[in-house]
């Protein structure tokens, strides 16, 4: 997906992980999941350099769809759709 | 499916292969693997109750000097302590905590009730060795 069809989709859950190093994004997303149903859309938001690795590894181990990774000033967000 | 297995040996009770712990502990919960922690020798000590929370009992493995700064990194990183990554895991996924019989007694640890909440039991060799067996991933830290 581009950038701009990532930030236009509708999001069904949020998750702000900034304050937090690995493994802190990765398990606050892991929660949030479990929240949402399938097909639904969450985002992660964090400034972890290596979460952009490894939320999108473990999301295809899960059966969760990477849509892409926006980046913005001093973070990024990461786009999955729930499996 | 049935859930992948880890099984991990933790024989240190430093502060730093205990967050190293924790980490790939909480690594595997995220994957919902099912998790085996056989609490040997250092580790043992670690879990006592009256050491867990004295916080100046627990060292670094290495570069000890550096421990303060060690300590004011991980505060300012918002990364947790290692008891509190155990617990996480905990609530996560399928984790036990299993403490070895002998490293219990070595530090006078006789009963479930003298080590930390999140230990599940006290066990003898053969517990950790079949575990390993039957584990997809084994590590010892």
């Amino acid at each position: 997906m581009t950038q701009e069809e990532l930030q236009a989709l509708t999001v069904e859950k949020s998750v702000d992980a900034r304050g937090t190093a690995c493994p802190g994004p990765l398990l606050e997303a892991k929660k949030a999941i479990g929240t949402i149903n399938s097909g639904d859309i969450m985002e992660i938001l964090s400034a972890d350099e290596g979460t952009k690795k490894d939320i999108p590894k473990w999301a295809g181990k899960k059966g969760h769809d990477y849509l892409g990774t926006v980046e913005e000033s001093g973070f990024f967000k990461i786009y999955l759709k729930k499996g | 499916m049935e859930n992948k297995k880890l099984c991990l040996a933790l024989f240190s009770g430093s502060l730093d292969k205990l967050t190293a712990a924790g980490v790939i502990l909480s690594g595997a919960a995220a994957d919902d693997m099912d998790i085996d922690v056989y609490i040997l020798l250092q580790a043992a000590r670690a879990f006592k109750k009256e050491i867990a929370s004295n916080k100046d009992e627990i060292k670094l493995s290495e570069n000890s000097h550096l421990r303060e700064e060690f300590i004011d990194s991980l505060k300012n990183l918002n990364v947790k302590e290692w008891q509190d990554f155990f617990k996480e895991v905990k609530e996560i996924t399928n984790a036990k905590f299993h403490i070895c019989g002998l490293a219990g007694k070595i530090w006078g640890g006789e009963t479930l009730e003298d080590f930390i909440d999140i230990s599940d039991d006290i066990v003898g060799i053969s517990e950790y060795i079949t575990a390993a067996e039957e584990a997809d991933i084994h590590l010892f830290i």
